[in-house]
């Protein structure tokens, strides 16, 4: 018997063996790169020439240095994912014209200045951009990176055959003229005051420059072999490696703009258990991990000094917010009627002063205190840590005292049952409300506790927890907070890097979901004509300074309204070890704006 | 022999196809593949109405399936919505690296259960027993978290820490082309995993021999002069083995859908992290092109199961 048993068992390990063979584990090495066919054709192209034509191999004691990050690109061309990851190795690979550098400030990349009115790179109507490419650019194969390049991107992100996740703004481009290999005057056929967030590298958007001489000609760029084996870069790092779902390796681009990257390798490991991680950094296996929670902060903190921790305040925020849907809309002084809902929010939470009560009852700072390690602040408005913050808002401080009052002012008594009670449109309601979030163990927590604060002023607050792939259902997937069938809701989101990036789509009354318009994504279901004329008006100048006034003006209508109640602002907790340099961190909280500056001790 | 083989594939197939429908109606119901999209700022409605459209979404459940199941039966298992690469690919980069974690944890669980069952069941009661009993409830108890973190942490970080030779953490870039590398990385997560799955096997093992050797047939045997040796492996163990063999032969099946805990835990790039991070983003094509294949696998060893026990008891016979 054992005999046969074990035969069987041989047949299996060699199946094993041969498939392993077979297996594509095999890296996908990147194709030698031919030599270029031309030169530069822009000014002084005879001066104009490739430091090589390939990625610089790694020399023997090189300086290297080996990131894990928790998840894996799922695609290198970021118009077709919106993976952070795929976002950030992007950064490391395929750059944009522009970028926000440490400081918030939007600076070049690929491109020589930053167009303004001033040098006349912003046209007196602002509908005309014109950027001045560097001069002599070219990409890790040595063919030339010019004006023709951009404007190819733009045409494939356009055309219908390949299917990017979005054309925001590209889709507003009239035309792109390419006068000389260094000049792209892109004309928009209506405002766009995001400009800047076309074909540039954001923190949650980038707009990487595609190879038109790898690419020109091809159709159904979203599944390309590019996407995931690409030939050429233009970034300070070459993809030399991609073993699936395990590493990637990374080699000099001899090209790259500012020259050539101070480290001789990057390589990243995908290690998606960060106490895998931990251990990773305690025994040098891996030099940095991006992905810690800030539950881990005291943890990588009693490592000093051989790991040390950062943690970066971002421009994500944790919010609570009520459900303001109606189902009679709102009518305009035109009669016209908007803002439909399918279903009415919670009655009480139409009266302002029960949403303060709310958000007065909550210590917010106590839940950023323990549950985040103090590692961020209780934000007052959606633009946190942003140069786009009405700075004259302070958040309001945990007061029950107060927040009792605005119930009892409301007509809110507090029953038998230590719960309030009162009237509201003439029908009796108790303020005892579901309070809808994902699973995640920091909600569950900062849940737990608004919980118990706001028991103690009355308020029975159910908090009902889903998986994010349910709570975050669109309106035809049966999603609870398209179709309005939530009282509150809580999750994380943020608006940048142009400030205005998705604001119309989640506060505006045409953007509230319901049976006729089941796309709509205002989850707050707020229809309120006056905030609308506000944010039409941050929309309507591209003058940074006309904007902010603008802006100010959004962040203090929500903020007077109390539509919202700001929990947390989410922080990026890294860990590294004491021989990486990792140089500085990007004002957006991303350390891969300049991996070209990394280095070693 | 042909119409029992005939008549059990038709069951696969259609337990197959049952299989796929309960699990594209739990993954399309458990998940909105765009969910991930709904707070991205750089999406718009229009966008994501797009989207759902060019992904079949916004068609009818039943049509989503039926076309999955078209391309399924000539060969195809779809484009996974994310990675937008072929979901065979995807799972032929992934399957040989989890038979290899799986297939050396299965072996060496096999051989140490059997042993180890052997030993128990022969000397019942003893201190071996009791020891091995004991242990194999541990082993059983344990979660598989707990003793890999475990193992890792000590035989990794703390010997390292200590100056002793140590194993990797399996967060280091290693080539799966070296042998050496590919052992010394297989050392912890097959640990791992055969102290769990031993204690099983090993109480199956027991429990089959010791009900065999009460049996008349080994009491003939021992009467007629046979040592005990030989009465153990040459009859006993022979007749003890069927439900031990039923048991294997449903678990191989498993050994292609990996590992999920261990492989996340030791950063093995196998099938069962694939089918995680893929389900979790309600990527149904990924979802079901794996168990698609495990289902297959449980079909086909069900009745290879079946055929290997004509090999084991002549009694038995296929009809």
């Amino acid at each position: 018997m054992n005999r046969k048993l074990f035969a069987l068992l041989a047949v299996l390990i060699l199946a094993s063996v041969v498939l392993s063979a077979c297996g594509s584990a095999t890296p996908t090495e990147a194709p030698a790169t031919a030599a270029p066919t031309e030169a530069p054709t822009a000014a002084g192209a005879a001066a104009c020439k490739p430091a090589g034509t390939e990625p610089i191999a790694f020399p023997a004691g090189g300086k290297s240095v080996t990131g894990a990050w928790s998840q894996e690109p799922d695609n290198i061309v970021p118009y077709y994912t919106q993976m952070s990851y795929a976002i950030w190795i992007t950064q490391l690979t395929l750059v944009g014209l522009g970028e926000w550098d440490d400081k918030g400030a939007f600076v070049p990349e690929l491109a020589a200045d930053v167009p303004t009115a001033d040098n006349g790179g912003v046209s007196a109507d602002g509908l005309t951009i014109t950027w001045k490419l560097k001069p002599c650019l070219f990409w890790s194969d040595g063919e030339p990176l010019t004006s023709a390049d951009v404007k190819f991107t733009w045409q494939s992100i356009m055309d219908p055959k390949n299917v990017p996740l979005s054309r925001v703004g590209y889709d507003k481009i009239a035309s792109i003229d390419t006068p000389d290999d260094q000049t792209v005057v892109i004309k928009f056929s209506e405002l766009y005051p995001g400009w800047q967030t076309l074909f540039t590298q954001g923190p949650n958007n980038s707009g990487a420059i595609l190879p038109k001489h790898v690419l020109d000609g091809k159709t159904g760029l979203e599944k390309d072999p590019f996407t995931h084996q690409p030939t050429v870069f233009s970034g300070p790092f070459a993809i030399t490696e991609w073993v699936a779902g395990d590493h990637m390796t990374l080699l000099p681009n001899p090209n790259f703009y500012k020259g050539r990257a101070k480290l001789d390798q990057v390589q990243i490991k995908f290690v998606p258990d960060p106490e895998t991680a931990l251990a990773g950094l305690k025994t040098g296996d891996i030099d940095w991990y991006p992905d810690f929670s800030e539950s881990d902060i005291p943890t990588i903190k009693a490592l000093e000094p051989n790991i040390h921790l950062l943690v970066k305040p971002g421009f994500d925020f944790e919010h609570y917010f009520f459900n303001l849907g109606t189902t009679a809309g709102v009518t305009l002084p035109d009669g016209t009627v908007v803002g439909k809902s399918d279903v009415d929010g919670f009655c009480p939470f139409k009266d302002i002063r029960v949403r303060k009560a709310i958000t007065l009852g909550i210590n917010r700072q106590a839940i950023a205190d323990t549950l985040l390690n103090g590692a961020t602040k209780v934000p007052a408005t959606q633009w946190p840590n942003s140069t786009w913050t009405n700075a004259s808002l302070t958040p309001d401080a945990y007061d029950p005292t107060t927040a009792a009052a605005l119930l009892d002012e409301a007509g809110y008594k507090v029953g038998a049952d230590g719960i309030r009670a009162g009237t509201c449109d003439g029908k009796p309601v108790k303020l005892s409300f579901n309070f809808e979030t994902t699973n995640k163990q920091i909600r569950v927590d900062a849940a737990l506790a608004a919980q118990s604060d706001l028991k103690k002023i009355g308020i029975e607050f159910k908090p009902i927890h889903t998986p994010a792939g349910t709570f975050f259902a669109s309106y035809t997937d049966g999603g609870n907070m398209p179709l309005g069938k939530f009282d509150m809701a809580g999750y994380t989101t943020g608006f940048y890097p142009d400030p205005m990036t998705g604001v119309l789509d989640s506060y505006s009354c045409s953007a509230v979901p319901s049976k006729d318009s089941p796309s709509g994504t205002n989850n707050y279901h707020i229809c309120d004509p006056k905030l609308d004329d506000l944010m039409k008006a941050v929309n309507a100048s591209v003058d940074p300074a006309v904007r902010k006034t603008a802006l100010d003006a959004v962040q203090k209508y929500i903020f007077d309204q109390y539509y919202v109640v700001m929990m947390y602002v989410r922080a990026n907790v890294y860990g590294y070890v004491d021989r990486f340099v990792p140089a500085s961190f990007s004002f957006t909280s991303n350390m891969n704006w300049n991996a070209e500056d990394w280095t070693v001790k | 022999m042909w119409t029992y083989l005939s008549r059990r594939l038709i069951q696969g197939i259609f337990t197959l196809l049952i299989i796929t429908i309960l699990v594209f109606i739990l993954t399309r119901l458990s998940a909105d593949p765009l969910a991930q999209y709904a707070t991205n700022p750089n999406m718009t409605a229009a966008d994501r109405q797009a989207l759902r459209e060019r992904l079949g979404l916004n068609q009818p459940l039943p049509v989503q399936y039926l076309k999955w199941l078209g391309l399924a039966l000539q060969g195809e298992l779809g484009k996974s919505f994310f990675s937008k690469q072929p979901v065979s690919l995807m799972i032929s980069q992934r399957l040989p690296l989890t038979l290899i974690l799986m297939v050396t944890a299965q072996i060496i669980t096999v051989l140490l259960a059997l042993g180890l069952g052997i030993i128990s069941a022969v000397r019942q009661y003893s201190i071996t027993d009791n020891i091995v009993t004991s242990l194999s409830f541990i082993g059983f108890s344990m979660p598989i978290f707990f003793i890999a973190l475990g193992l890792m942490l000590i035989f990794a970080v703390q010997f390292k820490l200590w100056g002793l030779p140590y194993l990797p953490t399996g967060a280091d870039i290693w080539s799966t082309k070296d042998p050496l590398q590919l052992i010394r990385h297989l050392v912890l997560p097959v640990t791992s995993l055969v102290l769990i799955q031993t204690a099983g096997y090993a109480r199956y093992v027991r429990t089959s021999i010791l009900e065999v050797l009460g049996l008349d047939y080994i009491r003939t045997a021992r009467a007629k002069g046979l040592t005990e040796r030989s009465t153990l492996y040459k009859h006993a163990l022979r007749n003890a083995a069927l439900p031990f063999i039923t048991i294997l032969g449903l678990d191989i099946p498993y050994l292609l859908s990996g590992a999920l805990v261990t492989e996340s835990i030791y950063a093995w790039p196998g099938m069962g992290r694939l089918f995680w991070e893929y389900a979790q983003r309600g990527d149904f094509p990924v979802v079901l092109g794996v168990l698609l294949i495990v289902s297959a696998a449980v079909v086909f060893f069900s009745i290879v199961t079946d055929m290997v026990y004509t090999l084991i008891d002549p009694r038995i016979r296929l009809s």
